[in-house]
């Protein structure tokens, strides 16, 4: 991990003088990693340079880009994050041309921490560390499994343990609306818990991540309740693929779904009569 | 046994047409579909199917016109697109992807109309009530 470290101060400090700021993640006061802006300002600041634990930086560069829309900056994202700002920037919240991605591949020990499926980066020009592959994720085996009447059992008790804190809401990269759809009363209804099944709450998100989630795992990290909900999304982002030929943030170009009508995309393997 | 509930979505220029249609030709058809007349099939968001099936309904169906039709030119589009993925999520959670039906239905197609309803109440027949299997 040192290694990695090494090089990306060394890649940060080269693009350093050439930008605005950098975003990364920085060991602050307390131990506690951060996203941090590094600036040429403060180069003394490179010293704290951390890696892990992965932290939402796709958030971050949109704060930052919304304050100050014209400021040159890079950013250092893996895979995952990499996802996350390309499927951000497709759906318009921020432009990408004065943004510099460098592109940090994830290490085997992170890999299996996260189950990621795609732990490298596609799209940015600079890159530090060695990709490693993905791994296949046993959830979405076991949940396939299961029966029906086993599926609904596991559901209901996941979802009862739910407290609707709306952190996996918040933490997503892809939950950028102005207007949520889980805040209204007339689908999430207010004032019970656990929630009556079937879970409004956990379905309509689910629904709302189709071909938008990039499989970060923010929202199963951030949760007080270990609910594994990115599954539901991994498994649709499967059936996506096959239906609509889109998997989210794996190109800068093909629009997604949602935007096309049935003529532009290669689509009508959704099974519907017609 | 009770009697399944079933809720239809029907598009306005073309499946409520369509059930008028069935009407006037006197084709008989189960009483358990209840019928809720939306501009466009592609007014019928997964949120409203969701709520519908929380409301204790044991089917949904929505109906609208042939790819091509639309009054709106791209609204069935919407349903096409997005229905299949509410089904793969329905059958993720452990709901009978069945209990959801969608078909295109055009304003001379009364005796389609018929035949849909029948098939698909005799479809939920077979399902246990959706709210006992929520218990």
């Amino acid at each position: 991990m040192s290694d990695r470290l090494t090089s990306l101060r060394e890649t940060i400090e080269k693009i350093l003088p050439d930008v605005d700021g950098v975003v990364a993640l920085r060991t602050g006061p307390g131990g506690i990693v951060a996203p941090y802006l590094f600036t040429k300002e403060h180069p003394e600041e490179l010293a704290k340079l951390a890696l892990w634990p992965k932290e939402p930086v796709p958030d971050t560069l949109k704060i930052i880009l919304h304050a100050h829309p014209d400021a040159k900056l890079a950013i250092v994202c893996r895979g995952c994050e990499e996802r996350g700002i390309v499927e951000m920037f497709k759906h318009a919240q921020f432009s990408l041309d004065n943004v510099t991605l460098i592109g940090l591949q994830c290490e085997q020990s992170e890999v299996e921490s996260c189950q990621c499926f795609k732990p490298f980066t596609v799209h940015a020009k600079l890159t530090v560390g060695q990709p490693v592959e993905g791994v296949r994720d046993p959830m979405m085996a076991k949940i396939l499994a299961m029966s029906q009447p086993e599926k609904l059992a596991f559901w209901k008790e996941e979802f009862s343990h739910c407290i609707k804190c709306y952190g996996c809401r918040n933490i997503c990269p892809q939950c950028f609306c102005n207007v949520c759809a889980l805040e209204d009363e007339t689908w999430v209804e207010t004032g019970r818990l656990p929630m009556p099944n079937p879970s409004m709450y956990h379905m309509i998100r689910a629904m709302h991540m189709t071909a938008k989630c990039v499989g970060c795992h923010e929202c199963e990290e951030t949760c007080p309740s270990d609910i594994p909900m990115a599954v539901h999304f991994r498994l649709i982002a499967r059936d996506v693929k096959e239906m609509f030929n889109y998997e989210p943030g794996a190109s800068m170009e093909q629009k997604p779904p949602q935007l096309l009508v049935l003529e532009e995309g290669d689509y009508v393997r959704t099974g519907l009569p017609h | 046994m009770s009697e399944p509930k079933i809720i239809g979505f029907l598009c306005n220029w073309c499946s409520y047409r369509g059930a008028d249609g069935a009407g006037m030709a006197r084709l008989k058809y189960p009483p358990n579909m209840k019928i809720v007349r939306v501009p466009c099939s592609g007014r019928v968001s997964p949120e409203l199917v969701l709520r519908t099936f929380r409301e204790g309904a044991d089917g949904v169906m929505v109906l609208g016109c042939h790819i091509g039709d639309c009054h709106y030119s791209t609204g069935n589009h919407r349903t096409a697109k997005r229905m299949p993925v509410l089904k793969k999520l329905l059958e993720y959670s452990g709901i009978e992807p069945e209990r959801l039906y969608v078909n295109w239905v055009s304003a001379a197609e009364g005796e389609k109309f018929a035949k849909v309803i029948k098939d698909f109440t005799e479809q939920i027949r077979a399902l246990p009530p959706f709210v006992e299997t929520m218990k």
